[in-house]
């Protein structure tokens, strides 16, 4: 970590991670969608390796909101920032200003990246960088990050950042309770970096973050804050008004720098996007859109590839070889059997993941990627909006529950972008129980999709079931009010190819790394059960369960122990007794193991951001619930389509 | 249509779509996060929308955002036709 740094800054969605890896050369997620981001990455700037780039989450309002929001305040207040990069998106000036206003309020020095110009242009919105650049002192460089132009320009004009002109007084009676703290903070808890009266514009606007750091600075004293805010909100200096009289500001600016030329039709981009929310339309386009990802996926992914896979070349040609190399050099008995046996290291662990889930994997993160950088996933917070009323949420939750369909850890972070701590907590919840992530899409759609079209959506529909249900009660059992939808559509774009191969490698990297060594403790813990002679112990002690409950072979407990460690694992164990299963067990097992706990990577990150006690809480729901339900299940099926 | 008409205050999620408008007021029944939310979205008062279609969500464009609102934060706020 180096001891200064500069951090790209701005609003949600507007190319701060493209610039990122622009001017770093490290890659971070890219998506076409608000919340991409909700951590801070930092990497070494090519242009001065003894800078560390920051790049943030997008910021909609400063005085911070949400979790992600927190997490840029924490970077403006804790980092040794010299200079501040804010990105802006080109044809939404106000905005982007709005957030110029805040940053000359806190003395930071700052160059404005105005980015996106092509969309502007094609959109016939023109800005004057120069007469903007004039008006707030500070360099401004119209960019389209995505391209690269302009970033050379930028990187030319960091060294010039300065603190940007203020645009605007507040009200009377705002810059009085404003200069009023300002003094305050000034004598009891200066920030080395910001300004006092940004600080007290902060601490007025109730940022938690500010008001945690001032209360860490100034000790006793931070009552005296608390008392003088009481009496400014009183009066009428509220959060809102100082964020309306900012906006005011911005816009005013904005006006005198953008000229629009009057548009004759609207662009492609923009009927689509609407075409894919349209009350009638959006049903068939969405079922379409599932299709396609379904013959890309199930049927080529799952169908094609992994019947090469599996049979010519691990099945015909690696197994067998690898199999005779071993058995012909490791005379060791017990060793050979770890690498090439039953439960073997290879013929087990490394045959799943490479020839059975990977392949799976590949084809749906490609397809993922795709409809990410499109701006489709945004959309369907609308479309699912009134279905998430029903548990207590907002279509807002409808992207981390998709992303999560790609790996529930990373999304169990992106809950950040909600704007409640209930919202939160029923997300990750819901997740945790019901949110099958890729490598367990990967097993079922081996093992369900060879039984039967109908065993898929049977398990699709259970799955929805228990979501919905589980939703229903945690919305009723924890208090707290359901925020109303009001969210912005992103522009529909097309998918940009590198950007898509780099983040499906990305992930593939992680599956290789992080998902592949867990297969491997797996299957040693597995041989090493099996060797010690504790495995039939395992399956008597779950067969009440497991045989009687669940109405599966005995053998089945030793998937629901390995799928403590990984659901996904404990699929592909079940998936390895699949010419035992009936296709009515087949079913209630997956809708079982999927109920479990994703991985023990996803409970860490449910520990991380919500404290032991939630994430032991979910672990004791969660648990006992999965194989009530698939009792269940095992039951009605069998009284019905038996 | 009448001078009467132009000048009424009707909820935002009484427009048809295609029809333009100016932002009056945001309602107090709207809680203060989500109102602060909404301007900095850009819906503030003073500033034109087009509406662009009311179902299954209340969708507007302001400038060049597309905004999204559920039926009853539409319903609190207060638009003028233009
Ligand atoms: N047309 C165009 N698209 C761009 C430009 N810069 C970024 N994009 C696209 O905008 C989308 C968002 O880019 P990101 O870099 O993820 O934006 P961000 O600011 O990091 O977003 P958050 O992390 O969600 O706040 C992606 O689909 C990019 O491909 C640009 O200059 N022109
Ligand atoms: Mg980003």
């Amino acid at each position: 970590m180096n001891a200064s740094a500069i951090a790209l800054v701005g609003n949600p969605n507007v190319g701060k991670s493209v610039l990122f890896h622009r001017l770093t050369g490290a890659y971070v997620n890219v998506s076409n969608y608000p919340g991409t981001t909700v951590e801070v990455a930092r990497a070494a700037a090519c242009f001065d390796a003894t800078i560390d780039l920051v790049d943030t989450p997008g910021v909609l309002t400063l005085p911070a909101r949400s979790d992600d929001e927190r997490a840029t305040m924490r970077a403006l207040l804790h980092e040794p920032l010299r200079a501040v990069i804010q990105v802006g998106d080109a044809k939404n000036l106000r905005r982007t200003l709005t957030l110029t206003a805040l940053l000359a309020e806190l003395g930071v020095p700052t160059v404005l990246a105005l980015n996106m110009h092509d969309e502007a242009g094609a959109r016939g919105v023109t800005v004057d960088a120069e007469a903007l650049s004039d008006a707030l002192g500070i360099p401004v460089v119209p960019t389209v990050a995505t391209g690269g132009e302009g970033v050379a320009q930028l990187t030319h004009r960091v060294a010039d950042a300065s603190t940007p002109q203020p645009l605007l007084r507040y009200d009377a009676a705002a810059e009085t309770a404003i200069a009023d703290l300002a003094q305050r903070i000034e004598t009891q808890a200066p920030h080395p970096r910001l300004t006092a009266r940004g600080m007290a514009i902060l601490y007025l606007g109730q940022d938690s973050e500010v008001e945690a750091w001032l209360q860490q600075a100034a000790g006793e004293a931070s009552a005296e804050f608390a008392a003088t805010r009481g009496i400014a909100h009183a009066a009428g200096v509220t959060p809102a008004a100082l964020a309306h009289e900012r906006g005011e500001a911005a816009g005013t600016l904005a006006a005198r720098v953008t000229a629009r030329s009057a548009q004759s039709s609207p662009v492609l981009a923009h009927r689509i996007g609407q075409w894919v929310i349209h009350r009638v339309w959006a049903w068939p386009i969405l079922l379409g859109v599932l299709f396609a990802v379904y013959e890309f996926v199930g049927v080529f992914g799952a169908g094609t590839l992994v019947g090469l896979m599996e049979e010519t070349v691990f099945g015909g040609i690696l197994n067998p070889a690898i199999t005779g190399f071993v058995q012909q050099h490791i005379s060791i008995g017990w060793l050979a059997n770890l690498l090439v046996g039953e439960y073997g290291l290879w013929t087990m662990g490394m045959t799943y993941a490479l020839a059975l889930i990977l392949p799976i994997v590949t084809t749906f993160f490609i397809a993922f990627g795709l409809l990410e950088d499109s701006g489709y996933f945004a959309r369907l917070s609308v479309l699912a909006n009134r279905l998430f009323k029903l548990i207590g949420l907002n279509g807002r939750a409808v992207l981390p529950m998709v992303l999560g369909l790609g790996c529930v850890t990373m999304a169990t972070l992106t809950t950040r972008i909600l704007h409640s701590p209930r919202e939160r907590l029923i997300t990750i919840f819901l997740m945790a129980l019901a949110i099958p992530c890729s490598a367990q899409l990967g097993v079922v759609l081996g093992l369900l999709g060879g039984i039967s079209f109908s065993a898929l959506l049977i398990w699709v529909v259970s799955m929805f079931a228990v979501l919905m249900l589980a939703g229903f009660l945690a919305a009723r059992l924890i208090p707290g009010r359901r925020i109303p939808l009001v969210t912005e559509m992103p522009p529909i774009r097309l998918p940009l190819l590198g950007n898509v191969a780099k983040k499906t490698v990305g992930r593939l990297k992680w599956y290789l790394i992080e998902v592949i060594p867990l297969f491997l403790l797996g299957t040693l813990i597995m041989f090493l059960l099996d060797q010690f002679g504790a495995l039939p112990a395992i399956i008597r002690a779950g067969e009440p369960l497991v045989s009687g409950w669940l109405g599966l072979p005995k053998e089945a407990s030793a998937a629901f122990v390995m799928g403590f460690l990984r659901r996904d694992f404990g699929a592909t164990g079940l998936f390895a007794l699949s010419h035992q299963l009936s296709p009515i067990q087949a079913v209630v097992g997956m809708v079982t193991i999927t109920l479990f706990v994703p991985c023990i990577a996803s409970v860490m990150m449910i520990i991380k951001e919500q404290g032991l006690k939630v994430a032991a809480a979910m672990l004791a729901l969660i648990i006992p619930f999965a194989f009530l339900i698939g009792g269940v299940l095992n039951h009605l099926l069998r009284a019905v389509w038996a | 249509m009448s001078a009467r008409d132009h000048a009424a205050r009707v909820p935002l999620s009484f427009l048809l779509p295609g029809v333009q408008a100016r932002v009056d007021a945001i309602d107090e029944a709207i809680d203060p996060t989500q109102r602060e939310q909404l301007v900095a979205y850009g819906l503030a008062p003073g500033r034109p929308l087009v509406v662009l279609q009311q179902r299954p969500m209340t969708l507007v464009m302001i400038d060049e955002v597309e905004l999204a609102l559920e039926d009853s934060v539409a319903r609190h706020v207060w638009v003028t036709r233009r």
